[in-house]
């Protein structure tokens, strides 16, 4: 194992890039509790603390965003397109993962879909806005089909990657008890995925936790908010009240990292390192 | 059986090929026929034949959007990756109060765009000079988001900070599959530091060198938030991205056309990097 | 290991689609009242909007009106018009966005609508003007205008015997004293590009022809012959700003200038809401920009901030002017007005906000000028151009380069121009 030293020279690291992190946290905490008023230029006022500790500027953010019900459709989103990316994208990452080292075809499709990553959502915005609402999708099963097309490249090109890392010689295995390649997945290579699972869990709901641009061109006119496209409330260009804007990314910032301390557990408890032996 | 095995992957395969198929190829196809006329984003248009390509090539602004963007990838993707792998052995060790630190981490991830922008400008704005100030390093004495020299290090520097998060999870992932065995093993044959990371751990963890390669490319190449919190384009127009240019003027201003010609061009040119990117990466692993 | 992954997820996608099904959707139901929808661009009203319908809801038994106040409300907009899901009425400025809508005919025309008569002239012809070519018709009903000139800190200038200046060398000169006095004479927060065209917009009005733009378009005039005052001059202005104007947002300035750093800061009278959020007890009040060297040539940059059009594809245009003749009344208007500090475009005896105080002579005897920046289309980014200009300083280069790129992004204007003064040249 690492030796003793190693691990406190990377305790005192890991201590130092702490405070890029808490400082923008602190300040992030202070601005959210103070009033308009209350802000200035100077470097000791924006460190300084609050004149009260008071949570109304929470309460006035949660609703100017109609936080319960933006919250609902947020969730709503991000677990939906989460779950059917985990079922979906690991089945496609498997069969093209598998298969693109010795089929044309896989390997065709395989950078097919990864090079979709690249194309920039301002070109197919309008051709979408139109496609979904002639095929009724203009709400928030549309979005959610969409993430799942968005986020397949990314997905795929990460559970194929984590693929190569398991051995064939499991599949053969379980094949030679009869049983069959659906049934071989869903026993062992699913499960083995888990880390996997569990990095493109964390990874697919940041980016839809935080979307602002599909549900805004999707959803445009249908009365439903998701948290972000609540958020830009705060913000116009002759003003922005900081204080509240603050106030509601902290607080929908708490699920987020629910999500991801529950996820990180799966991510580091990956069961590959007993199966793989 | 095998014939079994080949129909299971193309029962997968076909549907969920076609879902893409629709929902992007399709679009796409319609953005790029958008790219041969003068379509504002609204109302009628005309057919310009390759009018937005010969622009594009004799268009200063688009030209200098491509330097900025590359010029930001390269360097931001060669910090991530540095600083995540190092990040990520680090949190992969065993110290106290791991989680915690992973938790925290993850932190520059989550925050929203609109307070990521206001804290590195109050940063860059305020702080820094103040700082350098007192320190007394001339060059920072005024915010280097103002200095068309320099801004690109400051979106440079916030990009890192938010990337680093993601990348690091993706390698912690990675040292997982790296079975314990492997350094016990390496232990008796004396590898341990440098030597271990390099002969070791990193040779089995170049699948996601390679995603995180991808993903850098990705983010960076296709910057956005971090230009529209920080700088939106300026100052001087020396921080226009690629992707800045073609929302802003596309969506938000009336060259659809002509940007859908841009975002056209640019696909094609992140497509061949990235393939080219992988190939690369895919020969190494195929090396081991 | 699965069974129970699966289960959780499950529960959790039950658990989420539960929620939906009771939050969600509650529009519509038919009960067989006309129903109008208004999308309106500027989010900072909403509040007031809402009370507008609720107003009109309860006192209006056939009509049921809806207004959403989205934010980036262009964007959705264009969205649905490419999906073409028309709301019945738009609310949005009079800008280049307004002369493409009309040009794309999706706009209807409503001259037939009685509230015109009401409306002042001269916001009428600024519409009038914002067309590419003649089209005939009215296309939209001017609500609200803003004013933009430069905003002093009132009890500063009282305490000082400061004098508001009247022409270009009077404000120089009163820079120049304020400067001697240690005080910031502007603050500028130009790191927001859009913020730089505050100050030329200002100028602009006072030094070159209303209708540069389209005498360009025309091929009569170049802006290098134009603009070339007005440049100059601005550079004259940077002298008085703050060190490193380019460090600066909109948003520092404003909390700058009302925490009391400098004297006046050329701006609208749009950002008053955000200035008197962080001092509350600011005493504020405006001029109009004193750009020309004799005060006669003054005159003050005003544009119409908030106009309602009718889409071409509304079928009820006379709830539509029901409702139209709601939003017009006087005791709304001047609610809109206190809460956002506007003028109204609507003739008739309105209070103004006290922070016009120094503009109404000109907004009374009607000497105002639209905005040049809303003939200008927005990729072209002529706001970060004149940063660009800002930071170098080199005027040729600047106005140069305006008039090749004004020739570049606007090819399919000045084509439809040129064709119409084809056609009709020879009539004038």
């Amino acid at each position: 194992m690492t030796n003793i030293k190693s691990n406190k020279s990377a305790l005192v690291v890991l201590i130092l890039g702490l405070s890029t992190i808490v400082f923008p946290l602190y300040l992030t905490i202070v601005i959210a509790f103070k009033q308009p008023s209350e802000m200035t230029n100077s470097i000791d006022g924006i460190l300084s603390l609050p004149k009260v500790w008071s949570l109304d500027n929470f309460r006035e953010a949660m609703e100017i965003t109609n936080f319960w019900h933006s919250l609902g459709n947020s969730l709503l989103i991000t677990l939906l397109t989460v779950g059917l990316s985990i079922l979906l994208h690991s089945l496609m990452g498997y069969a093209l993962g598998r298969n693109k080292a010795h089929s044309k075809f896989y390997s065709f499709v395989y950078l097919f879909i990864v090079s979709g990553m690249f194309v920039p959502f301002a070109i197919l915005m309008m051709p979408l806005a139109k496609q979904t609402a002639e095929m009724g999708l203009a709400n928030w099963f549309g979005v959610v089909l969409l993430y799942m097309v968005f986020y397949m490249p990314m997905n795929v090109l990460l559970y194929s990657g984590y693929l190569v890392n398991i051995p064939m010689a499991l599949e053969e295995a379980a094949k030679v008890d009869g049983a069959s390649t659906w049934r071989t997945y869903w026993k062992i290579i699913f499960p083995i995925m888990r880390p996997m699972h569990a990095t493109v869990a964390v990874l697919t709901a940041l980016a839809v936790w935080n979307d602002v641009m599909t549900p805004l061109v999707i959803m445009a006119g249908s009365d439903q908010n998701t948290l972000p496209l609540a958020q830009l409330n705060f913000q116009s260009q002759f003003g922005t009240n900081y204080n509240l804007a603050f106030a509601s990314y902290l607080l929908s910032l708490i699920p987020i990292l629910i999500f991801y301390i529950i996820c990180q557990k799966q991510i580091l408890n990956g069961v590959v390192n007993g199966a793989v032996k | 059986m095998k014939n079994e095995r080949k129909r299971t992957f193309l029962l997968i395969t076909i549907p969920i090929l076609a879902l893409f198929i629709c929902f992007n190829t399709i679009p796409l196809i319609r953005g790029v026929i958008y790219s041969f006329t003068n379509f504002k984003g609204f109302g009628k248009y005309n057919w310009v034949g390759f009018r937005n390509y010969i622009d594009l090539f004799s268009d200063a602004r688009v030209g200098r959007s491509y330097w900025f963007t590359f010029k930001l990838a390269v360097v931001t993707t060669v910090v991530v990756n540095v600083i995540s792998l190092l990040l990520a052995l680090a949190l992969n060790s065993k110290i106290r109060a791991k989680s915690f630190f992973r938790g925290a981490y993850f932190l520059p991830n989550i925050l929203g765009s609109l307070v990521v922008g206001y804290i590195f400008n109050y940063f860059f704005t305020y702080i820094l000079p103040a700082v350098a100030d007192m320190i007394g390093i001339d060059s920072l004495r005024t915010s280097i988001l103002s200095n068309p020299d320099a801004a690109w290090i400051g979106i440079m520097i916030v990009c890192a900070w938010q990337a680093i998060a993601m990348n690091t999870i993706i390698y912690i992932s990675g040292l997982q599959t790296v079975p314990e065995d492997v350094y016990e093993a390496g232990g008796l044959d004396g590898a341990t530091g440098w030597k271990q990371f390099k002969y070791l751990t990193f040779p089995l963890i170049i699948p996601f060198f390679s995603i995180n390669m991808v993903l850098c490319v990705k983010n960076f190449l296709m910057v956005f938030d971090q230009i529209m919190a920080l700088t939106k384009g300026g100052p001087a127009q020396s921080t226009e991205s690629i992707s800045y240019l073609i929302y802003n003027n596309g969506m938000s201003g009336g060259q659809f056309g002509f940007q859908s010609a841009n975002a056209v061009v640019f696909f094609i040119v992140i497509v061949v990097v990235s393939v080219a990117q992988m190939k690369f990466s895919g020969k190494k692993e195929e090396q081991l | 290991m699965k069974t129970k992954k699966v289960k959780y997820l499950e529960t959790a996608l039950c658990c989420a689609a539960a929620s939906m099904a009771l939050s969600g959707c509650g529009s519509s139901a038919d009960d067989g009242k006309i129903q109008i929808e208004i999308v309106q661009y500027k989010p900072e009203a909403a509040n007031y909007f809402t009370t507008v319908e609720e107003e009109f809801n309860a006192t209006h038994d056939n009509i049921h009106l809806k207004i959403s106040s989205p934010n980036d409300a262009m964007t959705i907009l264009k969205t649905r018009f490419i999906r073409e899901d028309y709301p019945d009425i738009i609310g949005i400025g009079g800008d280049i966005n307004y002369s493409y809508f009309v040009d794309a005919e999706i706009l209807a025309d409503v001259s037939d609508y009685a509230g015109l008569a009401d409306i002042n002239q001269g916001y009428l012809d600024i519409d009038e003007a914002l067309k590419f070519v003649p089209v005939d018709g009215v296309y939209a009903v001017p609500y609200v205008a803003n004013a933009a000139g430069i905003l002093y800190n009132k009890d500063m200038f009282e305490e000082h015997h400061w004098e508001i200046p009247q022409t270009w060398d009077e404000l120089i000169a009163l820079c120049e004293n304020i400067q001697s006095e240690g005080i910031l004479p502007f603050y500028f927060g130009f790191k927001d590009t859009w913020t730089c065209l505050a100050p030329w917009n200002s100028m602009a009005v006072d030094l070159a022809p209303a209708d540069t733009a389209k005498q360009v378009n025309r091929g009569e005039t170049t802006f290098t012959d134009e603009y070339r005052e007005v440049s100059e001059k601005y550079l004259e202005m940077l002298a008085y700003g703050p060190e490193d104007p380019f460090a600066y947002g909109y948003n520092d300035a404003c909390t700058a200038f009302a925490r009391g750093e400098s004297a006046m800061y050329p701006i609208g009278s749009y950002a008053a809401p955000q200035i008197l959020s962080v001092n509350p007890d600011l005493n504020l009040d405006s001029f109009v920009m004193p750009a020309n060297d004799s005060a006669d040539g003054n005159t003050l940059n005003s544009g119409i901030d908030l106009q309602f059009c009718v889409t071409a594809s509304c079928e009820n245009k006379e709830a539509v002017y029901e409702v139209l003749d709601f939003l017009y009344e006087d005791e709304n208007i001047q609610k809109y007005i206190d809460a956002q500090t506007a003028i109204p475009c609507k003739k008739g005896d309105f209070k103004l906000p006290s922070i016009l105080d120094g503009m109404t002579e000109y907004i009374t005897s009607g000497n105002m000028t639209d905005y040049q920046d809303h003939y200008y289309p927005s990729e072209m980014a002529v706001d970060a151009q004149i940063q660009t200009f800002l930071l170098q300083r080199d005027v040729d280069a600047f106005l140069q380069k305006f008039d090749t790129d004004w020739l570049r992004y606007n090819r399919d204007i000045i084509r439809l121009v040129q064709e119409y003064e084809k056609q009709h040249g020879n009539a004038d």
